[in-house]
């Protein structure tokens, strides 16, 4: 039933000088009842003007916010049924927890004292900080509080979310054990949520759907491992991933890419989706990229060691092409496999690997081709 | 070895060099300190003697022969009903500029309009208007409206409403600059919670406004209860004549009588120094946001 809409939704600044900023440019989502879409872009691209304009914070220029169905664009904030979580938490500093979470309810419903006052309760015991209830915000915790700002959000009981960079300021330990939590707690309510960062684990990790903006302009929504394995574009390629894909300027010839140190030969079914674009990026994520010893096909390349970041569980290989070279490429490899600086290795790139992006526009024109596997049920 | 005797030398000489200079600095401030409250002591010492003390002896000298608390009566009853007519017209005054600056401020920083700009501009200008640029306007204006006429005591009426107006524009550019620090988060949450702009003033804003309204009362307070020049071109009535004018009629009546002049001043500085004492912690925070 909530089933939020943004329709072609803009967003233009004018500055005191007259200047035009675009902030927002035709942003169009859809978020479905329960459904946790996470807006995530580098800073500055507008994510969180598309939100504080579902919240009703900022006017929306051009386009259309829709809500069940009805336009919102000139509602007032209190009238959308939104609850928003800010970056800050925001939080009354000279109100009690108690006094922080009725303050909605009391502010926007007709609700009866008691029945305020249970809510509050009930939201707080979900949220565990049932015995923080009297304190004030300066006296808790920064996990605390983050509480405290999602219990605010959880009694005014919205249809939609909004959750602006939330965990940004908890260290990172906590960070990780409240995104699980968020997670856990937003299934359990069913309530449609956008959650805006410019952290792509967080988008990975949490969210149903990924709306990856960049300048204002959406660059591609979809599942977290679509925009990770098919993405539409350089941008949603090397933003996704951590470390980021690897990207070659090659050039093409008949059916070889041709880079400065090396060339990769195509077979003719790859090929033949390039169409005529002939200036292209190569890319390959670095867990993609084999190290192997011996050179036995043509995808296979002599490179050196440059440097090595040991992550326990992984190895992060920086590889050049030329021992004195400094232009690097990253793979990504077992972390009990030793390698060492300068040592020579064969790194393997396999063309069912390969992304191609059209060097000019930047668009996908072939992504690597997937074959998931579900795990098997366990016979017991 | 030698590196390190060199070290411990440098050492012991920063060392007495830092009390050398320690000594100096606590010394130059007991100076300071001596110059700021001589005026004071002596003032009091003459408050305690007698005319005769007063001419026999130095006004640093204890008042231990011919001690009286006579000018102090004097004064006092003197002064009396100056000092209620001047509380009747500081509080209202200090208290209602404090809170139309503080609204002002609100509506200037954490409410979007247009022209907003604008409006400031004027109240940063009236800060600096000089009391003695508005004191012909003043009269005549006040003569127009009338208020002396309607009751004996409208021209304290006047006198507390010229405050509060003259106190407006400086109460609200130091609300303003405090409103500024103020995270806009925490108003749009409330608009969120669907508070209207009123209801958020009245318990977002307000409420974390406390220190400041300590910072802008003390001031306008001492302001206000010191003035001199308003109250002398708008009281013309003596029973309205508040304390500060009182003083210098007090002065002028008693040309010689020193003693009860200082503890007529001592008794006009009094709430001053009171309402320091009394909102002197919440000031300290206030300076400090």
């Amino acid at each position: 039933m909530a089933d939020l809409q943004l329709d072609d939704v803009t967003k233009v600044f004018v500055e005191d000088d007259g200047n035009e900023i675009t902030a927002v440019d035709e942003v169009s989502l859809a978020i479905d009842d329960g459904e946790f879409l996470v807006l995530v872009g580098p800073s500055g691209c507008g994510k969180s003007t598309t939100l504080r304009m579902v919240a009703g914070l900022e006017t929306v220029s051009d386009g259309a916010i829709r809500l069940g169905g009805s336009v919102i664009n000139d509602a007032k904030p209190a009238e959308r049924d939104i609850a928003m979580v800010f970056q800050s938490y925001a939080l009354y500093p000279h109100m009690t927890v108690r006094e922080n979470m009725s303050f909605g309810l009391e502010e926007s419903t007709s609700m009866p004292d008691d029945e305020i006052a249970s809510t509050v309760e009930d939201a707080a015991t979900m949220l565990g900080i049932d015995d923080l209830l009297e304190r004030k915000p300066d006296d808790l915790s920064g996990g605390q509080q983050q509480r405290v700002a999602l219990g605010r959000a959880i009694v005014r009981d919205p249809e939609v979310f909004l959750l602006d960079e939330p965990l940004s300021n908890l260290d990172a330990k906590l960070r990780a054990q409240m995104r699980t939590e968020l997670q856990r707690l937003q299934e359990d309510l069913g309530v449609a949520t956008i959650y805006v960062t410019h952290d792509q684990t967080e988008a990975m990790t949490m969210a149903d759907k990924i709306a990856i903006l960049n300048d204002g302009q959406l660059q591609q929504v979809g599942t977290p491992l679509e925009c990770y394995h098919e993405p539409a574009n350089l941008f949603v390629a090397s933003f996704i991933g951590e470390p980021s894909m690897n990207f070659f300027d090659v050039s093409r010839d008949g059916e070889t890419l041709v880079h400065d140190d090396f060339t990769y030969e195509l077979t003719s079914a790859v090929a033949s989706e390039l169409g005529d674009h002939d200036e292209l990026v190569l890319g390959i994520r670095p867990e993609d990229i084999e190290l192997r010893s011996t050179q036995d096909d043509t995808h296979s390349y002599e490179t050196f060691v440059d440097v090595v970041e040991p992550m326990g569980n992984e190895n992060n290989v920086y590889l050049t092409f030329d021992a004195d070279s400094t232009e690097t490429f990253v793979a990504t490899i077992d972390g009990l496999n030793h390698v060492e600086d300068g040592q020579s290795v064969i790194a393997h790139v396999p063309e069912d690997a390969i992304h191609i992006f059209d060097r000019a526009s930047g668009s996908a024109l072939r992504n690597r081709t997937l074959d998931t596997q579900a795990m098997p049920e366990p016979q017991l | 070895m030698a590196t390190t005797t060199t070290d411990e030398s440098e050492h012991t000489e920063t060392e007495s060099g830092l009390e050398l200079r320690r000594i100096a600095l606590y010394g130059a401030l007991l100076a300071l300190v001596g110059a700021y409250l001589s005026p004071l002591y002596s003032g009091l010492t003459t408050a305690f003697k007698t005319q005769e003390a007063y001419r026999n002896t130095s006004p640093l000298q204890p008042p231990l022969e011919g001690f009286t608390i006579d000018p102090w009566v004097t004064a006092g009853s003197e002064l009396a009903f100056a000092m209620v007519n001047s509380f009747a017209m500081v509080i209202p005054a200090a208290v209602l500029s404090a809170l139309f600056g503080s609204l002002t401020a609100y509506g200037l920083t954490k409410v979007d309009w247009r022209g907003q700009v604008f409006v400031l501009v004027l109240f940063l200008a009236a800060v600096f208007i000089p009391y003695q640029a508005v004191l012909v306007p003043l009269r005549q204006f006040w003569s127009m409206i009338g208020l002396s006429q309607l009751h004996p005591r409208g021209e304290l009426v006047e006198l507390t409403i010229t405050h509060i107006a003259y106190g407006i524009p400086i109460c609200t550019i130091l609300f303003r600059s405090y409103y500024q620090t103020l995270d806009s988060e925490l108003i749009e949450a409330a608009r969120l919670d669907g508070a209207s702009l009123a209801r958020i003033y009245r318990k977002i804003v307000l409420p974390l406004s406390l220190p400041m309204f300590a910072v802008t009362l003390i001031y306008q307070f001492t302001q206000v209860w010191n003035d001199f020049l308003f109250a002398l071109v708008l009281l013309s009535n003596r029973s309205n004549y508040v304390v500060t004018l009182e003083l210098n009629a007090l002065a002028g009546s008693m040309a010689t009588d020193y003693s009860v002049q200082m503890a007529g001043a001592f008794i006009a500085a009094l709430p001053t120094i009171l309402v320091y004492i009394l909102f002197g912690e919440q000031f300290a925070k206030g300076q400090t946001l």
